[in-house]
């Protein structure tokens, strides 16, 4: 008897959609998956089989035949044990199959018949609400993340004989149909770090209330124990809020690790990876590629500290990624597509022994092993960080007076404003902040103010800065004027952004 | 091509025989002709003397033959000045021990009717260092002297930088082959500077830079100079060398001095001790040159006019890298945004903030939060004003986050 019914299969941070078709036919008994399943799937067969006799029903003793399509279609994981058991109840006449047409299913089994919660649950729903299914079985736990869809009905199973029971009529389903709670992001998480515990350095400050505005990135040079870290690390304090659409966006992502019980991700992800991280790790891969530290830092913060310490190669692969705020890793035939836009620190000394430009004369350095270790940074790279901010060693009186600093969230505060004004100018695009604006909207705001032209062409002259310097210039201004609540840019906000353009190195 | 035969037999013993220069003057100073002595030695090889095994100025050449070499300096347009002929610097025949061929390359490199003066000083400068060195190169220059220095980083590469705009021009003397760009970040000093001056050395082409051939060079720039301008050194530093035999060769030294509590200055204050000049204006260098400057022989390639506009009290907003000229390009300041001085400096600020912040800096440096406290302003502004002040070359970050006014307004 054939039967067929329909669960999801992740490729990259999108699923599609995968039909579990089952054929029992007479025959020495036998239990065969096909549809280029990997090994936990082809495992799904003892574990099918245990958790069924362990719910009290019969496994039938005929020559069974699961096959996955698309076929074609690399499929791992554990998500098909419940469609698969399912199948196997219904094929062999022992459960009816009243509500399958109209249902999708995910889940992994446990031998005792419990259904366990699975990654990847978010794009599966969504895929399910797109299919236009009604209910969308998952495993208890993942119902509360799968229910932030809208447009499906989430029914969160605790074991197979539930799922069975829910099964049997329209008044059970309703009744299992899980409500999801409001969205709302007001209760924000209190950080245990705050911007007025960093003293001093108030151009710093400045450049990375700028930076995290208008989500540019931005380069920290300085010596050790300067507070290089200590900055980067509070700039997460200073974001707003993540809304509903990134919280899902980054959920979906969080959701594609062996982490299956996350939550709905509220608060901007920072992710401070180790030098010693393999390019895998921070772009993304493996024979199944998953996202790397630039797809967790999605919506967030990617902070490399110690810059100049990852290995060349690495830093090389984050240009494209930089620029193209997604980033494609193709493997075996398949192209699998992550988002990442996310906003990059960098932090690194200014030479090997970490005290040029100290006022003490302290670097042992010579010019030419302080320019050695600038060329470790290739032109590419520097080019595409838009904002650079030197930070010097604290002088005794400021560490230990007493000069009051703005807290965190005075400065979130006004960060938030200019987000909403960034918001409401790029309402009708999918862009959402300065620095990733195009050639046309640069050319709408220089020709707001006709002086612009002529001080832009003159501080280029100046500098020789690169094209992507000139516009970067003009993106940092933007966000510096939707600071000052200002609706175009004026020189005063030019100059003010010239100033993290030119690194005193 | 090499037309004389005498250059040929020269290179040939240099080369082939790798004679000593060293031996070969010994004896030019008692035979007095240059062709005699050539073949003086080139008879003595026969003899196989223990004169012909000098490696230190040609080893490991890249030039496999005579032949492979004579072709490489036609070809590069290298010309070669030996000690008789009438280009050869007039001031380097003097010295205790000329070098008996120069190699040299550029336009006004053989020229013998200018003055010539060394600027030299230590490759790791202060801004203060900088900003001198620009300053007496270019006034200098502008006059008609042409500057004479090492083609090194730091205060060499600024002297022959502006040297090179006005109309003394500029002679680099090198420690290294003529074909050896070295240090290779002033590759395009090398190309720029043969425009207005040229390149000059003693070294066979092909010649790598050695520790020990430094010193000697030092001995051609203050050689071939009449006097030697030190602006900043350390207590063992190569211009220090450069200082010493121009005090052997009875050339004027000139010191400026400096910081007293900076390394750098401890070599120019310990020159002054010794009896060189304290220099601090262009007019302390003319004085002592006047010997020189009154010489008919030098007399047509100097220009007084050009001096009366430049005493150095009116001259303190002299800019590095920057000519009066464009320090305000028409579109960054408005009209009526600034007022300017006859000489493009400017007179007025935009606004009161402007000059809050400028009263607040001095040549002391001071860190943002100082310049924040001084002034009122908050940060935004004080950035602001500070990166307009840096733009105009009126402040300067000297180090991470110090800020010290350069110019006056």
């Amino acid at each position: 008897m054939f039967f067929k019914l329909d669960s999801f299969s992740l490729i990259g941070i999108e699923a599609v959609k995968v039909g579990v078709e089952i054929y029992i036919s007479r025959g020495m008994p036998s239990f065969i998956i096909v549809g280029l399943p990997d090994k936990s799937i082809n495992e799904a067969r003892d574990r099918v089989k245990a958790s069924i006799i362990n719910s009290g029903f019969t496994f039938p003793m005929r020559k069974i035949i699961i096959n996955l399509s698309p076929a074609d279609l690399k499929k791992e994981g554990s998500f098909y044990d419940l469609p698969i058991a399912l199948a196997i109840l219904v094929s062999s006449g022992q459960i009816n199959d009243n509500y399958f047409n109209c249902s999708c299913f995910i889940g992994e089994l446990s031998l005792d018949g419990l259904i366990n919660p699975v990654r990847g649950i978010l794009s599966m729903a969504q895929k399910a609400a797109s299919i236009k299914k009604n209910y969308f079985f998952v495993p208890k736990g993942n119902e509360n993340v799968a229910g932030l869809i809208k447009n499906i009905k989430i029914i969160g199973c605790h074991d197979l004989i539930e799922c069975i029971k829910i099964l049997e009529s329209k008044e059970e389903l309703k009744k299992y149909v899980y409500i999801s709670k409001k969205f709302n992001g007001v209760h924000s998480r209190r950080y245990d770090i705050d911007f007025s515990e960093v003293k001093g350095q108030s151009r710093a400050k400045r450049a990375m209330e700028i930076a995290s505005s208008g989500f540019h990135n931005l380069l920290i040079v300085g010596p050790p124990g300067s507070g290089k870290t200590l900055l980067a690390q509070r700039a997460i304090t200073i974001m707003p809020d993540l809304n509903y659409d990134e919280s899902i966006e980054v959920t979906k992502i969080y959701g594609l690790l062996k982490r299956p019980n996350c939550e709905l991700i509220i608060e901007r992800p920072f992710r401070n990876p180790h030098h010693t991280i393999s390019e895998p790790g921070l772009i993304g891969g493996g024979i199944y590629p998953k996202p790397g530290e630039i797809s967790l830092a999605h919506k967030g913060i990617l902070f490399l500290d110690e810059f100049s310490e990852f290995p060349s190669k690495l830093l090389e692969s984050l240009r494209q990624p930089i620029e193209n705020k997604s980033i494609v890793i193709t493997r075996n035939n398949t192209s699998y597509k992550f988002p990442c836009s996310f906003m990059l620190i960098l932090a690194m000394n200014p030479c090997f022994c970490g005290y040029f430009g100290d006022k003490n004369d302290k670097c042992k350095c010579s010019k030419k092993e302080v320019e050695r270790y600038w060329k470790k940074i290739s032109g590419p790279i520097l080019d595409r960080i838009d904002m650079q901010v030197n930070l010097p060693r604290l002088k005794e009186e400021e560490f230990f007076g007493n000069i009051l600093t703005e807290t965190s969230h005075a400065i979130k505060e006004r960060v938030k404003k200019a987000f909403a004004i960034q918001n409401d100018r790029y309402k009708n695009d999918i862009i959402r902040h300065n620095s990733e604006a195009g050639a046309s909207y640069i050319n709408i705001w220089m020709n707001q103010n006709k002086d612009l032209g002529k001080i832009v062409t003159d501080l280029s002259k100046k500098t020789q800065l690169t094209a992507r310097g000139i516009s970067s210039l003009i993106k940092i201004s933007r966000t510096i004027a939707d600071l000052d609540n200002s609706d175009e840019i004026t020189r005063d906000h030019l100059i003010e952004a010239f100033q993290y353009k030119i690194l005193s190195i | 091509m090499i037309s004389e035969e005498i250059n040929l037999k020269l290179l040939k013993l240099f080369f082939d025989f790798k004679l000593k220069p060293s031996d070969f003057m010994n004896i030019y100073k008692k035979i007095k002709d240059l062709k005699a002595t050539a073949d003086y030695f080139l008879k003595k090889k026969n003899k196989n003397s223990m004169l012909f095994d000098n490696d230190m100025y040609r080893p490991k050449n890249i030039h496999e033959n005579l032949n492979s070499l004579i072709r490489y300096i036609d070809k590069n347009a290298i010309s070669i000045l030996n000690i008789s002929c009438k280009e050869y610097p007039a001031l380097l025949k003097e010295i205790y021990f000329p070098p008996p061929l120069l190699f040299c390359k550029g336009n006004n490199v053989s020229r013998n009717d200018n003055i010539k003066i060394a600027i030299v000083g230590t490759r790791d400068c202060s801004e203060y260092g900088k900003e001198v060195a620009a300053y007496l190169s270019a006034q200098l220059s502008k006059i008609g002297f042409t500057i004479v220095s090492g083609m090194a980083i730091g205060i060499d590469k600024i002297a022959h930088q502006e040297a090179i705009k006005e109309k003394g021009g500029s002679i680099g003397v090198l420690g290294t082959g003529i074909d050896i760009k070295y240090p290779y970040e002033n590759k395009y000093l090398y190309e720029k500077i043969i425009e207005n001056g040229g390149i000059i050395t003693e070294f066979l082409p092909g010649i790598p830079p050695l520790k020990s051939n430094f010193p000697a060079r030092n001995r051609i720039i203050s050689g071939m100079s009449a006097g030697v301008i030190v602006i900043e050194a350390k207590e063992k530093s190569g211009a220090l060398i450069t200082a010493r035999s121009a005090i052997k060769e009875n050339r004027e030294i000139f010191a400026i001095p400096g910081n007293i509590f900076s390394e750098k200055s401890k070599g120019c204050h310990a020159l002054i001790k010794a009896g060189a000049k304290l220099t601090e204006s262009v007019d302390d260098i003319l004085v002592e040159l006047e010997n020189y400057i009154k010489n008919p022989l030098y007399s047509k390639s100097i220009d007084f006019n050009k001096i009366e506009n430049n005493k150095i009290e009116n001259n303190r907003n002299f800019k590095l890298g920057h000519s009066n000229n464009d320090k305000f390009e028409s579109g960054f300041l408005n009209e009526k945004d600034a007022q300017f001085t006859d000489c493009g400096n400017l007179k007025k600020f935009p606004d009161e903030d402007y000059s809050k912040v400028y009263n607040c800096l001095g040549y002391r440096s001071k860190s943002l939060e100082e310049i924040m406290i001084g002034s009122g302003l908050d940060v935004k502004k004080t950035i602001q004003v500070i990166t307009f002040f840096q733009l105009n070359n009126i402040v300067k970050e000297v180090n991470f986050n110090n800020f010290v006014k350069v110019g006056k307004i």
